[in-house]
């Protein structure tokens, strides 16, 4: 059993007491994410240089101590949930833009830099940073490294992955390693790429080379209402099949459109079914033969009405409706349960009607609002978890989610990760090779099994050995019952 | 040297299997076409991948084609194109899917496509010792565990032979245009870049540049337009990149705005402005040596991809980490030996 108190001295020792914390309130305020799940830290660590995470690193490594790294905490899926009495690095204070060189294309950013801040820093030089989570007001760059985020642009531009060049990564023994390149190739194996979207268990991300993108300089926005989902759906792939790749792509279903209504009043149809948020974007050319496809997809689907954005102002209103859907849905009820999964396009009508279907038979309200593009569902269950059974409820409704989207083709996760929310159901996709070769790229990075133990892959997946517990077979159970001890939900 | 040539990826890894058992050493072999990269390797026997040349599935509303590795890249475009597609990585059509995966190797057209490496959305391989491994998704978007393809693309056949891939595709462009201007260099080249916008390719050469424009046919009056305000040029029929007319080709990759830099020296080059990869004639080893210093300082890597010379020994980042890796898909190192950075 590790010495949390020496742990605690010799990281106050060598990164100064106001880099540490270890007071109850601050261990309970680190314990979570923005999942579900609640673990526990045994000290937090603020460092404010790449030197201090490496002296965490080792410090915890020579205490055989597991170490979380977190960012902003926006991660949906536990992934930055500490157990086992973790170190928690906290990445936020490192938050500086080091250098823009748009001759190069690119930008070193610290992990703690707020997304959209990168974004706002490089508008007025004609430059983007394309991946747009709806979190990027708070969420870190570093954060969205280890998700691999994507975001409502992500349909036309990528998502993280391709907008990173390289990561500085300090390895679980304190060692820091540069992988990838400011050069568009690099030697050896493609470890950035396997870095990018590893949940923050392979090592810590101090630092990160971004992609710039230019600014299109014709942009535009348009709302689609639609009085049935099917005519919805079915103009999300019109529009795809006539070679339109748009921006963005995003539906959003009645519920949504109300609460999204009440909350922003940016003049969103509430009587529709549904609507469809497109955006296009490149030189005006090619935007306005985008936008006649467009709206020939959509009056082939019973479009109600098409609004434009008629200037940069009413295009911010469309967004902020789109981005603050979770903000909305408060007034729905005090808690919510995001879900994260992706099917192929194709099938999105019956997805959804599955969604319903779901929520309905556990008596639960969903509303949805998602990437429909990308066919990246994200169904959200609003509820009130004081009132007895209804956590439950939504842990049933939310496997079962889980399963059908799998089932049809689709994948657990398009962009909110695994964590500890889904490693259990990895068994869905993987076979038991699949999982030890996951398995074997962690171990490659962190033998000791000491980096954010425990998430992404199941209890039992191992390098070598294959030896896989069996799969959570009762799946309601499974979300609740799966954890790892020392966590709850 | 013997033969392997299998009919279906289970059979690919039992061959695996059993080389790993007998030590025999195995070289993955597609199209031949990026036979010359990597480091020298000595194998006992070759696998043909040719026959696992079968279509899975390819739904074109989802932009998706699962092929096998073996596809040659011109069946392949070939099925695409019937639905306005395509798989964009250039790569000559005898060349096989599996093989410009493992090789590493994205279009030309980057700046507008991207890069091949985040269009495998799902991969599967068979691995040294004979196990079939697949990661990914078959869907546009997902972040569902560890992505192992990202490891097997650019390998080199080192980790295991990529036996079946999911494909993104992208529609074929609307209307294109590849226009050549009458002098060269790399400035001429940025001078473009920076007055066209969103080109698919600026390709330098000392004599003259390659200017290659996809789009919607209105979008492609615009980019013209403001093309011939920076320099007179002549349309051509297609767009076709040349190497150096060289024995000796060596692809070396810098920051883009040290491309000026990086060609300096050479005799022949080609270059991708904006992306900062040069293709470069190297006559003798003392040129391929000069390239390699000249790149190292600014940054970058200088391999061969046509005639000898190798990778170069340019250190590896996490060497430890890159060994583990090795030694978990490949224990028994039958795989390619000694052809990836640092003699991997």
């Amino acid at each position: 059993m590790p010495d949390i108190d020496s742990v605690r001295r010799a990281l106050t020792d060598a990164l100064g007491a106001d880099a540490v914390l270890a007071d109850p309130l601050s261990l309970r305020l680190y314990a979570r994410d923005a999942s579900l799940v609640e673990g526990n830290a045994s000290v937090v660590v603020l460092p404010t240089t790449v030197e201090q995470i490496q002296d965490a690193m080792r410090i915890a490594a020579g205490h055989g101590m597991p170490v979380v790294p977190r960012g902003s905490g926006t991660g949906l899926a536990g992934a930055a949930t500490p157990i086992d009495d973790a170190v928690v690095i906290v990445t936020s204070k490192m938050d500086r833009i080091i250098e823009v060189r748009t001759e190069d294309r690119l930008a070193w950013v610290e992990p703690g830099l707020f997304n959209l801040d990168l974004s706002t820093a490089l508008a007025p030089l004609g430059w983007t940073y394309a991946p747009d989570p709806s979190s990027q007001q708070v969420s870190s760059i570093g954060g969205n490294v280890n998700t691999n985020a994507g975001g409502p642009h992500c349909l036309a531009y990528g998502v993280t992955s391709a907008h990173v060049l390289a990561v500085d990564v300090v390895l679980p023994d304190g060692e820091l390693v540069r992988l990838g390149s400011e050069a568009p190739e690099a030697a050896g194996y493609d470890l950035r790429g396997v870095v990018v979207g590893s949940e923050g268990t392979l090592g810590v991300v101090s630092r990160v080379c971004v992609r710039l993108t230019p600014i299109p300089p014709a942009v535009r926005t348009m709302l689609l209402d639609f009085a049935a989902v099917e005519d919805c759906a079915a103009t999300v792939s019109d529009i795809i099949a006539r070679g339109v790749i748009p921006a963005a792509l995003e539906m959003m279903d009645q519920g949504i459109v109300r609460a999204v209504e009440a909350f922003v009043h940016a003049g969103y149809p509430t009587d529709a079914a549904a609507v469809l948020l497109v955006e296009l974007d490149g030189l005006a050319a090619g935007v306005e033969a985008q936008a006649r496809e467009v709206e020939g997809a959509a009056r082939a689907n019973r479009v109600g009405t098409i609004r434009v954005a008629a200037d940069a102002g009413e295009r911010a209103l469309l967004w902020k409706g789109r981005k603050s859907a979770f903000g909305a849905i408060a007034r729905i009820a005090p808690h919510y349960h995001l879900h994260d999964c992706v099917v192929p396009r194709a099938r999105l009508v019956e997805i959804l009607a599955g969604v319903y279907e779901i929520a309905d038979r556990h008596d639960l309200i969903v509303t949805n609002v998602f990437h429909a593009g990308d066919g990246n569902l994200h169904p959200l269950f609003s509820f009130d978890r004081n009132v007895p059974g209804t956590l439950e409820r939504v842990l049933r409704a939310s496997d079962e989610l889980v399963r059908m989207c799998v089932e049809a083709g689709g994948a657990l996760s398009g962009e909110h990760g695994i964590g500890l929310e889904k490693r259990d159901f990895m068994p869905l996709m993987f076979g038991e090779d699949d999982l030890g070769a996951q398995a074997c790229v962690r171990a490659a990075f962190d033998p000791d099994g000491r980096m954010n133990p425990k998430k992404v892959l199941p209890d039992g997946a191992r390098c070598g050995e294959f030896a896989l517990a069996a799969a959570g077979t009762d799946a309601a159970a499974a979300a609740a019952d799966a954890l790892p001890e020392g966590t709850w939900i | 040297m013997d033969l392997i040539h299998p009919h279906t990826k289970a059979d690919v890894a039992e061959a695996l299997r059993e080389a790993s058992e007998a030590g025999r050493r195995v070289l993955p072999v597609g199209g031949r076409r990026h036979m010359d990269r990597g480091n020298p390797t000595e194998v006992d026997a070759e696998l043909w991948t040719t026959m696992l040349d079968r279509v899975t599935a390819y739904d074109p509303a989802e932009m998706l084609a699962v092929v096998e590795g073996g596809m040659r890249i011109g069946d392949l475009a070939a099925m695409l194109s019937e639905h306005n597609q395509e798989w964009p990585v250039d790569a000559p059509s005898d060349a096989t899917v599996g093989g410009v995966i493992a090789a590493g190797v994205s279009s030309p057209r980057r700046l507008k496509v991207g890069l091949m490496r985040d269009t495998v959305a799902e991969l599967e391989l068979a691995t040294g010792d004979g196990r079939l491994v697949r990661s990914g998704a078959r869907t546009v978007k997902n972040v569902t565990g560890y992505d192992v393809h990202r490891l097997a693309t650019g390998s080199l056949g080192t980790l295991g032979v990529i036996v079946q891939v999911a494909l993104k595709t992208r529609p074929l462009p609307a209307a294109t245009a590849t226009l050549v201007t009458s002098s060269g260099g790399i400035a001429m080249a940025e001078a473009l870049l920076a007055e066209v916008p969103l080109p698919a390719a600026v390709v330098a050469e000392p004599d003259r540049v390659t200017l290659r424009l996809e789009g919607w046919p209105d979008e492609i009056d615009e980019q013209s337009a403001a093309a011939y305000a920076v320099a007179e040029l002549t349309s051509v029929p297609s767009f076709e990149v040349a190497w150096p007319d060289t024995q000796n080709v060596v692809e070396a990759t810098v920051p883009p705005s040290r491309l000026r830099d990086l060609v300096g020296t050479a005799h022949a080059w080609t270059a991708l402005a904006g992306v900062g990869l040069a293709w470069l004639g190297a006559a003798d080893e003392a040129e391929l040596a000069r390239i390699r210093e000249t790149a190292s300082a600014l940054g970058g890597i200088a391999p061969v991809v046509r005639g000898s010379g190798g990778l170069g020994d340019t250190s590896l980042p996490a060497p430890e980490v890159q060994r583990r890796l090795k030694a978990a898909f490949d224990p028994a190192g039958i795989m390619a030996p000694g052809r990836f950075w640092g003699g991997i």
